[in-house]
Protein backbone atom coordinates (compact mmCIF):
# COMPACT_ATOMS: atom_id res chain seq x y z
CA UNK A 1 0.00 0.00 0.00
CA UNK A 2 0.97 3.26 -0.70
CA UNK A 3 0.88 6.42 1.42
CA UNK A 4 -2.76 7.37 2.88
CA UNK A 5 -4.59 9.93 1.67
CA UNK A 6 -7.21 12.27 3.40
CA UNK A 7 -11.02 12.62 2.57
CA UNK A 8 -10.50 15.65 0.79
CA UNK A 9 -7.77 14.10 -1.31
CA UNK A 10 -9.39 10.61 -1.94
CA UNK A 11 -12.39 13.11 -3.66
CA UNK A 12 -10.03 15.12 -5.35
CA UNK A 13 -8.99 11.77 -6.90
CA UNK A 14 -12.14 10.73 -7.67
CA UNK A 15 -13.25 14.15 -9.61
CA UNK A 16 -9.66 14.10 -11.45
CA UNK A 17 -10.84 10.42 -12.63
CA UNK A 18 -13.98 11.77 -13.79
CA UNK A 19 -12.37 14.63 -15.43
CA UNK A 20 -9.19 12.74 -17.50
CA UNK A 21 -12.28 10.44 -18.30
CA UNK A 22 -13.74 12.52 -20.09
CA UNK A 23 -10.47 14.27 -21.92
CA UNK A 24 -9.49 10.91 -23.10
CA UNK A 25 -12.69 9.92 -25.04
CA UNK A 26 -13.37 13.73 -26.20
CA UNK A 27 -10.04 14.01 -27.31
CA UNK A 28 -10.49 11.00 -29.26
CA UNK A 29 -13.48 12.43 -30.76
CA UNK A 30 -11.98 15.18 -31.65
CA UNK A 31 -8.81 13.34 -33.37
CA UNK A 32 -11.43 12.25 -36.17
CA UNK A 33 -11.65 16.50 -37.01
CA UNK A 34 -7.91 16.71 -37.19
CA UNK A 35 -7.49 13.71 -39.16
CA UNK A 36 -10.56 13.88 -41.63
CA UNK A 37 -9.06 16.88 -43.47
CA UNK A 38 -6.24 14.81 -44.72
CA UNK A 39 -6.87 11.35 -44.55
CA UNK A 40 -10.59 10.87 -45.62
CA UNK A 41 -12.89 10.17 -42.83
CA UNK A 42 -13.69 6.51 -44.05
CA UNK A 43 -13.26 3.62 -41.50
CA UNK A 44 -9.71 3.30 -41.67
CA UNK A 45 -9.31 6.79 -40.14
CA UNK A 46 -11.59 5.20 -37.19
CA UNK A 47 -9.65 1.78 -36.58
CA UNK A 48 -6.56 4.02 -36.41
CA UNK A 49 -7.99 6.15 -33.86
CA UNK A 50 -9.44 3.36 -31.98
CA UNK A 51 -6.20 1.39 -31.83
CA UNK A 52 -3.77 4.12 -31.42
CA UNK A 53 -6.50 5.55 -27.85
CA UNK A 54 -6.10 1.67 -26.87
CA UNK A 55 -2.09 1.44 -27.93
CA UNK A 56 -2.31 4.51 -25.48
CA UNK A 57 -4.08 3.23 -22.71
CA UNK A 58 -2.11 -0.04 -22.55
CA UNK A 59 1.08 1.48 -22.25
CA UNK A 60 -0.54 4.24 -19.70
CA UNK A 61 -1.88 1.46 -17.67
CA UNK A 62 1.51 -0.68 -17.75
CA UNK A 63 3.65 2.45 -16.80
CA UNK A 64 1.00 3.22 -14.04
CA UNK A 65 1.30 -0.44 -12.39
CA UNK A 66 5.36 0.13 -12.67
CA UNK A 67 4.99 3.60 -11.10
CA UNK A 68 2.93 2.01 -8.52
CA UNK A 69 5.68 -0.09 -7.45
CA UNK A 70 7.92 3.18 -7.01
CA UNK A 71 6.79 6.51 -6.50
CA UNK A 72 2.59 6.60 -6.18
CA UNK A 73 1.87 10.15 -5.11
CA UNK A 74 -0.60 12.65 -5.91
CA UNK A 75 1.61 14.64 -7.46
CA UNK A 76 3.05 12.23 -9.81
CA UNK A 77 0.01 11.77 -11.32
CA UNK A 78 -0.77 15.41 -11.17
CA UNK A 79 3.09 15.68 -13.26
CA UNK A 80 1.71 13.40 -15.58
CA UNK A 81 -1.91 15.06 -16.48
CA UNK A 82 0.06 18.56 -16.24
CA UNK A 83 2.43 16.90 -19.15
CA UNK A 84 -0.34 15.46 -20.85
CA UNK A 85 -1.96 19.22 -20.96
CA UNK A 86 1.11 20.86 -22.75
CA UNK A 87 0.91 18.69 -25.52
CA UNK A 88 -2.75 19.24 -26.34
CA UNK A 89 -1.75 22.77 -25.70
CA UNK A 90 0.51 23.01 -28.30
CA UNK A 91 -1.70 20.53 -31.00
CA UNK A 92 -3.93 22.88 -32.34
CA UNK A 93 -0.98 25.17 -33.68
CA UNK A 94 1.05 22.06 -35.30
CA UNK A 95 -1.52 19.58 -36.10
CA UNK A 96 -1.91 20.87 -39.72
CA UNK A 97 1.82 20.93 -40.37
CA UNK A 98 2.40 17.55 -38.88
CA UNK A 99 -0.66 16.29 -40.86
CA UNK A 100 0.98 17.57 -44.22
CA UNK A 101 4.15 16.47 -43.60
CA UNK A 102 2.75 12.54 -42.89
CA UNK A 103 0.34 13.25 -46.27
CA UNK A 104 3.57 14.39 -48.31
CA UNK A 105 6.23 11.73 -47.09
CA UNK A 106 4.18 8.98 -46.53
CA UNK A 107 0.59 9.17 -48.34
CA UNK A 108 -2.31 8.33 -46.45
CA UNK A 109 -2.27 4.96 -46.52
CA UNK A 110 -2.98 2.56 -43.47
CA UNK A 111 0.91 3.52 -41.97
CA UNK A 112 0.07 7.22 -42.80
CA UNK A 113 -3.25 7.29 -40.60
CA UNK A 114 -1.83 5.08 -37.82
CA UNK A 115 1.00 7.22 -37.84
CA UNK A 116 -1.15 10.65 -37.87
CA UNK A 117 -3.38 9.84 -35.11
CA UNK A 118 0.02 8.25 -32.76
CA UNK A 119 1.52 11.97 -33.64
CA UNK A 120 -1.81 13.49 -32.29
CA UNK A 121 -2.97 10.85 -29.44
CA UNK A 122 -0.30 8.73 -28.57
CA UNK A 123 1.83 10.29 -25.86
CA UNK A 124 -1.46 12.60 -24.22
CA UNK A 125 -3.41 9.53 -23.48
CA UNK A 126 -0.46 7.53 -22.54
CA UNK A 127 -0.12 10.06 -19.93
CA UNK A 128 -4.03 9.88 -18.59
CA UNK A 129 -3.70 5.90 -19.01
CA UNK A 130 -1.22 5.76 -16.22
CA UNK A 131 -3.67 7.82 -13.98
CA UNK A 132 -6.19 4.88 -12.56
CA UNK A 133 -3.61 2.26 -12.17
CA UNK A 134 -2.04 4.94 -9.55
CA UNK A 135 -4.97 5.99 -8.22
CA UNK A 136 -6.43 2.80 -7.55
CA UNK A 137 -2.93 2.71 -5.71
CA UNK A 138 -3.58 5.67 -3.69
CA UNK A 139 -7.29 4.89 -2.67
CA UNK A 140 -6.55 1.05 -1.60
CA UNK A 141 -5.82 0.78 2.50
CA UNK A 142 -5.90 -2.66 2.34
CA UNK A 143 -5.65 -5.60 0.36
CA UNK A 144 -9.11 -6.84 0.66
CA UNK A 145 -10.67 -3.45 -0.41
CA UNK A 146 -8.78 -3.76 -4.07
CA UNK A 147 -11.21 -4.75 -6.18
CA UNK A 148 -14.26 -2.65 -4.28
CA UNK A 149 -11.50 0.39 -4.83
CA UNK A 150 -10.42 -0.85 -8.61
CA UNK A 151 -14.29 -1.06 -9.51
CA UNK A 152 -14.92 2.45 -8.30
CA UNK A 153 -12.02 4.22 -10.02
CA UNK A 154 -12.67 2.33 -13.65
CA UNK A 155 -16.54 3.48 -13.08
CA UNK A 156 -16.43 6.96 -12.45
CA UNK A 157 -13.56 7.26 -14.70
CA UNK A 158 -15.63 5.19 -17.58
CA UNK A 159 -18.57 7.63 -16.84
CA UNK A 160 -16.18 10.11 -17.70
CA UNK A 161 -15.59 9.14 -20.63
CA UNK A 162 -19.71 8.41 -21.77
CA UNK A 163 -19.67 12.16 -20.93
CA UNK A 164 -16.83 13.16 -22.57
CA UNK A 165 -17.95 11.25 -25.83
CA UNK A 166 -21.27 12.43 -25.71
CA UNK A 167 -20.67 16.23 -24.60
CA UNK A 168 -17.88 16.52 -27.56
CA UNK A 169 -19.32 15.08 -30.48
CA UNK A 170 -23.06 16.68 -29.64
CA UNK A 171 -22.08 19.71 -27.71
CA UNK A 172 -18.88 21.21 -28.63
CA UNK A 173 -18.10 20.32 -32.06
CA UNK A 174 -21.15 21.99 -32.30
CA UNK A 175 -20.77 25.48 -31.54
CA UNK A 176 -17.06 25.90 -30.99
CA UNK A 177 -14.33 25.02 -33.04
CA UNK A 178 -12.06 22.17 -32.72
CA UNK A 179 -8.95 24.26 -32.00
CA UNK A 180 -10.77 25.74 -29.56
CA UNK A 181 -12.59 22.49 -27.68
CA UNK A 182 -8.79 21.23 -27.62
CA UNK A 183 -7.67 24.54 -25.60
CA UNK A 184 -10.27 23.94 -23.03
CA UNK A 185 -9.22 20.39 -22.54
CA UNK A 186 -6.09 21.23 -21.89
CA UNK A 187 -7.22 23.89 -19.65
CA UNK A 188 -9.24 20.94 -17.87
CA UNK A 189 -6.42 18.59 -17.55
CA UNK A 190 -4.29 21.68 -15.96
CA UNK A 191 -6.74 22.37 -13.51
CA UNK A 192 -6.57 18.41 -12.45
CA UNK A 193 -2.99 18.50 -12.17
CA UNK A 194 -3.55 21.88 -10.17
CA UNK A 195 -5.92 19.82 -7.92
CA UNK A 196 -3.82 17.07 -7.23
CA UNK A 197 -0.44 19.36 -6.15
CA UNK A 198 -2.59 20.19 -3.01
CA UNK A 199 -0.58 18.50 -0.38
CA UNK A 200 -3.53 16.56 0.94
CA UNK A 201 -2.59 15.92 4.30
CA UNK A 202 -2.20 11.98 6.02
CA UNK A 203 -5.02 10.44 6.46
CA UNK A 204 -6.67 11.36 10.36
CA UNK A 205 -8.44 8.47 10.92
CA UNK B 1 -36.60 10.91 -72.52
CA UNK B 2 -39.08 10.73 -68.98
CA UNK B 3 -40.62 8.23 -68.07
CA UNK B 4 -44.33 9.31 -67.49
CA UNK B 5 -44.90 11.01 -64.42
CA UNK B 6 -47.62 8.50 -63.45
CA UNK B 7 -45.76 5.02 -63.54
CA UNK B 8 -44.87 3.51 -60.43
CA UNK B 9 -41.35 3.63 -61.29
CA UNK B 10 -41.27 7.11 -61.29
CA UNK B 11 -43.48 7.91 -58.24
CA UNK B 12 -41.05 5.83 -56.35
CA UNK B 13 -37.94 7.16 -57.53
CA UNK B 14 -40.02 10.94 -56.51
CA UNK B 15 -40.47 9.33 -53.11
CA UNK B 16 -37.15 7.92 -52.98
CA UNK B 17 -35.92 11.41 -54.03
CA UNK B 18 -37.42 13.48 -51.73
CA UNK B 19 -35.94 11.36 -49.06
CA UNK B 20 -33.07 11.73 -50.91
CA UNK B 21 -29.55 13.45 -48.72
CA UNK B 22 -26.43 12.69 -48.18
CA UNK B 23 -24.76 10.50 -45.60
CA UNK B 24 -21.61 11.32 -43.97
CA UNK B 25 -18.81 8.28 -43.92
CA UNK B 26 -18.71 9.40 -40.04
CA UNK B 27 -21.99 8.75 -39.20
CA UNK B 28 -22.27 5.16 -41.50
CA UNK B 29 -19.07 3.61 -39.63
CA UNK B 30 -20.12 4.62 -36.35
CA UNK B 31 -22.13 2.01 -37.36
CA UNK B 32 -20.12 -0.22 -38.62
CA UNK B 33 -18.06 0.71 -35.52
CA UNK B 34 -21.14 0.06 -32.97
CA UNK B 35 -21.83 -3.53 -34.12
CA UNK B 36 -17.65 -4.37 -34.04
CA UNK B 37 -16.68 -2.96 -30.94
CA UNK B 38 -19.34 -2.78 -28.55
CA UNK B 39 -17.02 -2.35 -25.66
CA UNK B 40 -15.98 0.76 -25.95
CA UNK B 41 -17.80 3.57 -24.17
CA UNK B 42 -18.01 5.90 -28.01
CA UNK B 43 -20.36 3.25 -29.06
CA UNK B 44 -22.96 3.80 -26.45
CA UNK B 45 -23.30 7.11 -27.67
CA UNK B 46 -23.37 5.75 -31.65
CA UNK B 47 -26.31 3.17 -30.68
CA UNK B 48 -27.98 6.10 -28.55
CA UNK B 49 -28.48 8.07 -31.81
CA UNK B 50 -29.19 5.37 -33.83
CA UNK B 51 -31.46 3.83 -32.09
CA UNK B 52 -33.81 6.91 -31.96
CA UNK B 53 -32.88 8.10 -35.51
CA UNK B 54 -33.54 4.51 -36.44
CA UNK B 55 -37.33 4.61 -34.66
CA UNK B 56 -37.87 7.90 -36.35
CA UNK B 57 -37.00 7.11 -39.41
CA UNK B 58 -38.63 3.31 -39.26
CA UNK B 59 -41.93 5.61 -38.70
CA UNK B 60 -41.42 7.74 -41.98
CA UNK B 61 -40.03 5.65 -44.48
CA UNK B 62 -42.81 2.83 -43.97
CA UNK B 63 -44.55 4.33 -46.78
CA UNK B 64 -41.20 4.80 -49.13
CA UNK B 65 -40.44 0.51 -48.05
CA UNK B 66 -43.66 -0.78 -49.74
CA UNK B 67 -43.08 0.92 -52.58
CA UNK B 68 -39.22 -0.40 -53.08
CA UNK B 69 -41.02 -3.64 -53.12
CA UNK B 70 -42.01 -3.67 -56.73
CA UNK B 71 -38.29 -2.99 -57.46
CA UNK B 72 -36.22 -5.87 -58.38
CA UNK B 73 -33.31 -6.47 -56.28
CA UNK B 74 -30.27 -7.34 -58.64
CA UNK B 75 -27.44 -7.09 -55.92
CA UNK B 76 -26.78 -5.66 -52.17
CA UNK B 77 -23.77 -5.11 -51.06
CA UNK B 78 -22.03 -4.22 -47.91
CA UNK B 79 -18.83 -1.92 -48.35
CA UNK B 80 -16.16 -0.18 -46.23
CA UNK B 81 -18.38 3.35 -46.13
CA UNK B 82 -22.26 2.09 -47.36
CA UNK B 83 -24.78 -0.72 -47.20
CA UNK B 84 -25.44 -0.49 -51.61
CA UNK B 85 -28.75 -1.64 -53.28
CA UNK B 86 -28.84 -2.20 -57.04
CA UNK B 87 -32.25 -2.43 -57.85
CA UNK B 88 -33.83 -2.95 -61.27
CA UNK B 89 -37.40 -2.16 -62.54
CA UNK B 90 -37.03 -2.03 -66.24
CA UNK B 91 -35.56 -0.20 -68.02
CA UNK B 92 -33.95 1.48 -65.20
CA UNK B 93 -31.33 0.64 -62.81
CA UNK B 94 -30.96 2.60 -59.32
CA UNK B 95 -27.75 2.34 -57.13
CA UNK B 96 -28.92 2.96 -53.79
CA UNK B 97 -27.77 3.69 -50.31
CA UNK B 98 -29.29 2.13 -47.51
CA UNK B 99 -29.16 4.13 -44.05
CA UNK B 100 -31.33 3.73 -41.09
CA UNK B 101 -33.89 1.48 -42.51
CA UNK B 102 -34.07 4.75 -45.63
CA UNK B 103 -32.81 4.04 -48.77
CA UNK B 104 -31.33 7.41 -50.69
CA UNK B 105 -30.77 7.06 -54.39
CA UNK B 106 -27.91 7.74 -55.55
CA UNK B 107 -27.50 7.14 -59.19
CA UNK B 108 -29.81 5.98 -61.95
CA UNK B 109 -29.38 4.23 -65.24
CA UNK B 110 -31.93 3.90 -68.49
CA UNK B 111 -30.36 0.34 -69.38
CA UNK B 112 -32.33 1.11 -72.97
CA UNK B 113 -30.21 4.64 -73.36
CA UNK B 114 -27.25 5.64 -71.52
CA UNK B 115 -27.32 9.33 -72.59
CA UNK B 116 -30.76 9.58 -71.09
CA UNK B 117 -30.26 11.33 -67.44
CA UNK B 118 -33.44 10.99 -64.81
CA UNK B 119 -32.31 12.46 -61.74
CA UNK B 120 -33.01 15.88 -62.53
CA UNK B 121 -29.97 17.65 -61.10
CA UNK B 122 -27.68 15.47 -63.04
CA UNK B 123 -28.53 17.56 -66.13
CA UNK B 124 -27.97 20.98 -64.03
CA UNK B 125 -24.53 19.71 -63.25
CA UNK B 126 -23.25 20.01 -66.98
CA UNK B 127 -25.24 23.26 -67.08
CA UNK B 128 -21.36 24.55 -65.72
CA UNK B 129 -20.31 23.59 -69.28
CA UNK B 130 -21.76 26.79 -70.73
CA UNK B 131 -19.51 28.83 -68.29
CA UNK B 132 -15.93 27.44 -68.77
CA UNK B 133 -13.91 29.35 -70.96
CA UNK B 134 -12.56 26.51 -72.66
CA UNK B 135 -13.78 22.47 -71.73
CA UNK B 136 -10.17 20.46 -72.35
CA UNK B 137 -10.69 18.85 -68.96
CA UNK B 138 -13.51 18.07 -66.63
CA UNK B 139 -12.77 16.43 -62.82
CA UNK B 140 -15.73 14.81 -60.86
CA UNK B 141 -15.90 14.10 -57.29
CA UNK B 142 -18.27 11.76 -56.16
CA UNK B 143 -18.69 8.63 -59.18
CA UNK B 144 -21.67 7.06 -57.93
CA UNK B 145 -23.34 5.19 -60.52
CA UNK B 146 -21.20 7.48 -62.99
CA UNK B 147 -23.91 9.13 -64.94
CA UNK B 148 -23.41 12.82 -64.79
CA UNK B 149 -19.40 11.79 -66.10
CA UNK B 150 -20.64 8.97 -68.65
CA UNK B 151 -23.11 11.72 -69.96
CA UNK B 152 -20.04 14.00 -70.78
CA UNK B 153 -17.95 11.89 -71.91
CA UNK B 154 -20.09 10.43 -74.81
CA UNK B 155 -20.59 14.47 -75.76
CA UNK B 156 -17.41 15.51 -75.09
CA UNK B 157 -15.16 12.54 -76.04
CA UNK B 158 -12.19 14.69 -76.80
CA UNK B 159 -12.23 15.83 -73.43
CA UNK B 160 -10.72 14.45 -70.01
CA UNK B 161 -13.14 13.26 -67.85
CA UNK B 162 -11.76 12.29 -64.50
CA UNK B 163 -14.31 11.15 -61.66
CA UNK B 164 -12.63 10.32 -58.17
CA UNK B 165 -14.64 7.83 -56.15
CA UNK B 166 -14.08 7.25 -52.22
CA UNK B 167 -15.70 3.67 -52.17
CA UNK B 168 -14.44 0.89 -54.27
CA UNK B 169 -17.30 -1.23 -54.08
CA UNK B 170 -19.20 1.54 -56.01
CA UNK B 171 -17.00 1.49 -58.81
CA UNK B 172 -17.33 -2.07 -59.04
CA UNK B 173 -20.61 -2.45 -58.89
CA UNK B 174 -20.88 1.11 -61.55
CA UNK B 175 -18.89 -1.32 -63.71
CA UNK B 176 -21.14 -4.20 -63.37
CA UNK B 177 -24.88 -2.87 -64.12
CA UNK B 178 -24.14 0.81 -65.18
CA UNK B 179 -22.62 0.48 -68.31
CA UNK B 180 -19.54 1.93 -67.25
CA UNK B 181 -16.31 1.06 -68.70
CA UNK B 182 -12.33 2.39 -68.58
CA UNK B 183 -12.35 4.58 -72.27
CA UNK B 184 -9.60 6.79 -73.48
CA UNK B 185 -10.04 10.14 -71.70
CA UNK B 186 -12.60 8.72 -69.50
CA UNK B 187 -10.79 7.22 -66.32
CA UNK B 188 -12.22 6.89 -62.74
CA UNK B 189 -10.26 6.95 -59.68
CA UNK B 190 -10.67 5.37 -56.12
CA UNK B 191 -9.65 7.78 -53.68
CA UNK B 192 -10.87 10.34 -51.29
CA UNK B 193 -11.82 13.19 -53.26
CA UNK B 194 -10.12 16.03 -51.31
CA UNK B 195 -7.30 13.83 -51.18
CA UNK B 196 -6.91 13.60 -54.88
CA UNK B 197 -7.49 17.26 -55.26
CA UNK B 198 -4.90 18.09 -52.41
CA UNK B 199 -1.77 15.46 -55.00
CA UNK B 200 -3.15 16.36 -58.11
CA UNK B 201 -0.97 18.86 -59.88
CA UNK B 202 -3.34 19.27 -62.74
CA UNK B 203 -5.69 22.16 -63.33
CA UNK B 204 -9.51 21.35 -64.58
CA UNK B 205 -11.61 23.52 -66.32
CA UNK B 206 -14.97 21.97 -64.61
CA UNK B 207 -15.10 20.62 -61.30
CA UNK B 208 -18.40 19.08 -60.30
CA UNK B 209 -18.76 18.25 -56.78
CA UNK B 210 -21.43 15.43 -56.00
CA UNK B 211 -19.16 13.29 -53.03
CA UNK B 212 -21.67 13.21 -50.25
CA UNK B 213 -23.74 10.11 -49.45
CA UNK B 214 -27.42 9.60 -47.84
CA UNK B 215 -28.96 12.17 -45.63
CA UNK B 216 -25.32 13.67 -44.22
CA UNK B 217 -21.91 15.59 -45.61
CA UNK B 218 -18.93 14.70 -44.68
CA UNK B 219 -17.60 17.90 -43.21
CA UNK B 220 -13.85 17.81 -45.03
CA UNK B 221 -15.70 18.59 -48.63
CA UNK B 222 -17.76 20.99 -47.34
CA UNK B 223 -15.39 23.80 -45.77
CA UNK B 224 -13.54 26.84 -46.69
CA UNK B 225 -10.22 24.88 -46.70
CA UNK B 226 -11.78 22.64 -49.60
CA UNK B 227 -12.90 25.04 -51.63
CA UNK B 228 -9.96 27.52 -51.69
CA UNK B 229 -8.54 23.71 -52.89
CA UNK B 230 -10.67 23.49 -55.44
CA UNK B 231 -10.56 26.45 -56.59
CA UNK B 232 -6.63 26.10 -56.73
CA UNK B 233 -7.09 23.65 -59.06
CA UNK B 234 -9.69 25.40 -61.68
CA UNK B 235 -8.03 26.66 -65.04
CA UNK B 236 -8.12 30.14 -66.09
CA UNK B 237 -11.66 30.83 -66.90
CA UNK B 238 -12.73 27.20 -65.23
CA UNK B 239 -16.11 26.48 -63.03
CA UNK B 240 -17.09 24.54 -60.17
CA UNK B 241 -20.97 23.16 -59.96
CA UNK B 242 -21.95 21.45 -56.82
CA UNK B 243 -25.29 19.47 -55.93
CA UNK B 244 -26.86 20.67 -52.45
CA UNK B 245 -30.25 19.85 -50.85
CA UNK B 246 -31.24 22.50 -49.82
CA UNK B 247 -34.13 21.26 -47.06
CA UNK B 248 -32.03 21.95 -43.90
CA UNK B 249 -30.01 24.81 -42.47
CA UNK B 250 -26.50 22.70 -44.27
CA UNK B 251 -27.88 24.78 -47.25
CA UNK B 252 -27.27 28.15 -45.84
CA UNK B 253 -23.90 27.33 -44.54
CA UNK B 254 -22.78 25.75 -47.95
CA UNK B 255 -23.97 29.03 -49.70
CA UNK B 256 -22.37 31.21 -47.23
CA UNK B 257 -18.95 28.53 -47.58
CA UNK B 258 -18.72 28.41 -51.32
CA UNK B 259 -19.40 32.01 -51.70
CA UNK B 260 -16.30 33.06 -49.17
CA UNK B 261 -14.38 31.05 -52.37
CA UNK B 262 -16.28 32.23 -55.19
CA UNK B 263 -17.54 35.46 -55.41
CA UNK B 264 -19.91 34.56 -58.23
CA UNK B 265 -22.71 31.59 -57.49
CA UNK B 266 -25.00 30.90 -59.60
CA UNK B 267 -28.13 28.79 -58.95
CA UNK B 268 -30.43 26.06 -60.71
CA UNK B 269 -33.56 24.65 -59.22
CA UNK B 270 -33.48 20.86 -59.64
CA UNK B 271 -36.33 18.55 -58.95
CA UNK B 272 -35.39 19.02 -55.20
CA UNK B 273 -31.85 19.28 -55.43
CA UNK B 274 -30.19 22.89 -55.85
CA UNK B 275 -27.18 22.78 -58.36
CA UNK B 276 -24.41 25.91 -57.45
CA UNK B 277 -22.62 27.32 -60.27
CA UNK B 278 -19.40 29.30 -58.47
CA UNK B 279 -16.87 30.53 -60.08
CA UNK B 280 -13.78 33.63 -59.36
CA UNK B 281 -14.20 37.15 -61.03
CA UNK B 282 -17.17 39.22 -62.47
CA UNK B 283 -20.64 37.82 -62.45
CA UNK B 284 -20.97 36.47 -66.56
CA UNK B 285 -23.68 38.27 -68.44
CA UNK B 286 -26.73 35.93 -69.70
CA UNK B 287 -26.34 37.05 -72.92
CA UNK B 288 -22.68 36.07 -72.95
CA UNK B 289 -23.77 32.78 -71.65
CA UNK B 290 -26.72 32.47 -74.23
CA UNK B 291 -23.82 33.01 -76.85
CA UNK B 292 -21.81 30.24 -75.61
CA UNK B 293 -25.26 27.87 -74.79
CA UNK B 294 -25.58 28.08 -78.48
CA UNK B 295 -22.29 27.48 -79.65
CA UNK B 296 -21.81 25.00 -77.70
CA UNK B 297 -25.16 23.35 -78.22
CA UNK B 298 -24.71 23.04 -81.71
CA UNK B 299 -20.79 22.01 -81.59
CA UNK B 300 -21.48 18.54 -79.43
CA UNK B 301 -25.43 18.45 -79.56
CA UNK B 302 -25.90 17.90 -75.84
CA UNK B 303 -29.41 16.25 -75.13
CA UNK B 304 -29.81 18.43 -72.42
CA UNK B 305 -29.30 21.82 -74.56
CA UNK B 306 -27.40 24.61 -72.13
CA UNK B 307 -29.58 27.18 -73.76
CA UNK B 308 -32.79 25.27 -71.68
CA UNK B 309 -30.75 25.37 -68.27
CA UNK B 310 -30.02 28.69 -68.89
CA UNK B 311 -33.52 29.63 -68.68
CA UNK B 312 -33.60 28.64 -65.19
CA UNK B 313 -30.40 30.34 -63.76
CA UNK B 314 -31.01 32.54 -60.57
CA UNK B 315 -29.07 34.95 -59.07
CA UNK B 316 -29.41 35.46 -55.03
CA UNK B 317 -28.14 38.36 -53.15
CA UNK B 318 -26.56 36.03 -50.77
CA UNK B 319 -25.58 38.53 -48.22
CA UNK B 320 -28.76 39.93 -47.50
CA UNK B 321 -29.91 37.66 -45.43
CA UNK B 322 -33.30 37.32 -47.01
CA UNK B 323 -32.94 33.91 -48.93
CA UNK B 324 -29.87 32.70 -47.21
CA UNK B 325 -30.00 33.13 -43.10
CA UNK B 326 -27.61 36.31 -42.18
CA UNK B 327 -26.95 33.85 -39.27
CA UNK B 328 -25.25 30.94 -41.29
CA UNK B 329 -21.82 30.58 -40.89
CA UNK B 330 -19.11 30.05 -43.22
CA UNK B 331 -17.66 26.46 -42.69
CA UNK B 332 -14.35 25.81 -42.10
CA UNK B 333 -11.91 22.57 -41.26
CA UNK B 334 -11.85 23.84 -37.49
CA UNK B 335 -15.64 24.72 -37.15
CA UNK B 336 -18.01 22.24 -39.50
CA UNK B 337 -21.35 20.95 -37.63
CA UNK B 338 -22.87 19.32 -40.22
CA UNK B 339 -24.76 16.91 -38.90
CA UNK B 340 -26.22 19.69 -36.52
CA UNK B 341 -26.97 21.67 -39.40
CA UNK B 342 -28.26 19.17 -41.01
CA UNK B 343 -30.74 18.63 -38.31
CA UNK B 344 -32.23 22.16 -38.51
CA UNK B 345 -35.08 22.62 -40.94
CA UNK B 346 -34.75 25.71 -43.10
CA UNK B 347 -37.15 27.71 -42.82
CA UNK B 348 -39.39 28.13 -46.16
CA UNK B 349 -37.34 30.49 -47.96
CA UNK B 350 -37.43 29.75 -51.60
CA UNK B 351 -35.13 31.26 -54.05
CA UNK B 352 -36.69 34.28 -55.96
Amino acid sequence: MSEPVSRAGLLAIYICSFLVGCVLMGFEMLGSRYLNPYFGSGIGAWASLISTVLCALAIGYFAGSAIVDRQPTTRTIGTMILIAAAYMALVPATADTVMADILDTIGDGPSATLMAATALLLVPLTLLGTFSPIAVSLLTRSAGEAGRVAGLVYGVSTIGNVVGTLVTTFALIPTIGSRAITYYFAVILAGCAAILFIPFGKKTS
Amino acid sequence: MEPASGSPYWSCLSAARGLKGRLSRDAMLAAVYARSIQLRETVKSMLIRSVISGALAGLVSIAAASAQDTRNLLESKESLYNNIYVYEQAPYRSMTFGHNRRIYTESVYNTRDELDLPVDYTRFMTASVMYAKDVRSILEIGFGGGRTAWYLHRFLPKVQVTSVELDPTVLELAKKYFGIKEEPNFHVVNRDGRLYVQESKERYDIILIDAYRGPFVPFHLLTKEFYQLIKDHLAEGGVVAQNVEPSTMLFDAAVKTIHSVFPQVDFYEAGGNIVMVAYPGDERKPEDLAAIAQERDNEFGFRYKLADMLAQRKRVDIDNGQVIDAKAKVLTDDFAPVEALKSIERHNRKLP
